[in-house]
């Protein structure tokens, strides 16, 4: 044990997750980042019988204060990424403060689909990209605090 | 072991964590930027000058047959009913695509007045829940006379009414701004004539086969909504003008090819 302090955090399977997070983060970054481009650029796609249109990226809900909610999310998931990275690559304490925006991103994102679901009768597959990502962000982060507690308690033992 | 463990917080500072993150931070504002200048439009003329030559060279697989059942009678028309061209347009009120296309269609029929015959369709799709309802409070309109003012209303405050549960206290309020009698059109808003024209012109779109909205015709060939833009449907209104009046010369131009014999 005298080499322990050698040893590589990313193999450890805690370091790991937080690899995962930041890769799951940077899908979310370019999904946001093509859903806050195409609300400014897009033309806007005909209605279809059997598809839907734009009816939730142009809808009100789609920004607050005509900024578009998807910037919001491209931030968001930058903060996240940001966090995972330093996480796995040792700032282990800046992981919580991970928890807690994969919380608030998973929160928010399980209202958006409330949103689409319930009040504009349609749903927008990127904006179902994103919700995906965020959920994955808090499980990774839970499965994580699960596997710590795990470890503590055998470690401990 | 709890040596290890807390070792772990402890790792030596790097400059990787950090560059990555400036990495991917440039990377997401560079890739963002390249993705909003492909989305610029190319010069609008381009994409008139292919419409147009699709529409006169090119015959278009999604044509009006002849025995289509005829639609909301009179229609919603505009321009001129004996003019040479007709353009016309099978809409959702609560299409967002469609509400761009208003202001397109608006400028089209200022700009040719009577020289064009446009007739508006409503052809609400299922799976928006108000459009119905729209189609049938604008031809409650157009029962005094006001439908194209109605329709103006509809489209131009999409947003605010088609998620909106007081969707029709909103409509009262367009209906009351322009000068509709909205104790009379409330009452025709339930009525069965306003209902029988949106179902007629659903009827005729079903039997064309119109499969998404806005659906637009020019002389009964069916206009892609990528061509909908004013400089396109300007190059196919004007050849179309141009083909009916050289048809109208011709015979002329025939007979006295003949006679010169």
């Amino acid at each position: 044990m005298t080499n322990s302090e050698d040893l590589d955090p990313p193999k450890t399977p805690i370091a790991k997750l937080p690899l995962a997070a930041a890769v799951v983060a940077l899908v979310g970054i370019v999904d946001s980042v093509y859903l806050t481009v195409h609300h400014y650029t897009a033309e806007p796609v005909p209605c279809s019988l059997i598809e839907g249109c734009d009816q939730v990226l142009t809808s009100s809900y789609a920004e607050i204060a005509g900024v578009p909610l998807a910037a919001f999310g491209a931030a968001a998931y930058f903060v996240a990424f940001s966090l995972a990275i330093l996480t796995a690559f040792g700032d282990s304490r800046v992981w919580k403060l991970f928890g807690v925006q994969a919380t608030l991103m998973a929160g928010f994102s399980l209202w958006l689909i409330y949103v689409q679901a319930a009040m504009i009768g349609a749903f927008c597959q990127f904006c179902l990209l994103s919700a995906a990502t965020s959920l994955i962000l808090l499980t990774i982060y839970l499965v994580s605090a699960f596997v710590r507690s795990k470890t503590d308690y055998i470690l401990s033992v | 072991m709890a040596k290890v463990i807390k070792s772990k917080a402890k790792e030596p500072k790097s400059n990787t964590p950090m560059l990555i993150i400036g990495a991917v931070l440039v990377g997401a504002v560079l890739g963002g930027w390249w993705y909003w200048s492909s989305q610029q439009p190319t010069p609008a003329t381009a994409n008139a000058n292919t419409a147009a030559n699709r529409v006169t060279s090119t015959p278009r697989p999604n044509t009006i047959p002849a025995n289509a059942p005829p639609g909301a009678n009179p229609p919603n028309l505009a321009g001129s009913a004996t003019a040479a061209v007709t353009l016309e347009e099978f809409a959702d009120f609560q299409c967002g695509s469609c509400a761009t296309a208003n202001p397109i269609m608006n400028e089209i029929k200022s700009l040719y007045g009577s020289r064009i015959k446009f007739v508006f369709r409503n052809y609400p799709l299922t799976m928006h829940d108000k459009a119905y309802d729209a189609a049938v409070a604008a031809e409650a309109a157009g029962m005094q006379g006001k439908f194209w003012d109605m329709q103006n209303q509809l489209f131009s405050n999409q947003k605010a009414w088609a998620t909106a549960p007081t969707y029709k206290q909103l409509w009262k309020g367009y209906a009351e701004k322009i000068g509709l009698d909205t104790a009379k059109w409330e009452t025709d808003t339930i009525g069965i004539a306003a209902k029988g024209r949106v179902d007629a012109d659903l009827a005729r779109g079903k039997a064309i086969g119109v499969s998404s909205t806005p659906t637009l015709y020019v002389n009964g060939s069916a206009i892609q909504f990528t061509e909908m833009t004013v400089p396109a449907l300007k190059t196919m209104i004007d050849a179309e003008l141009l083909k009916a009046t050289s048809q109208s010369t011709s015979p002329a131009a025939a007979n006295t090819g003949n006679s010169s014999k």
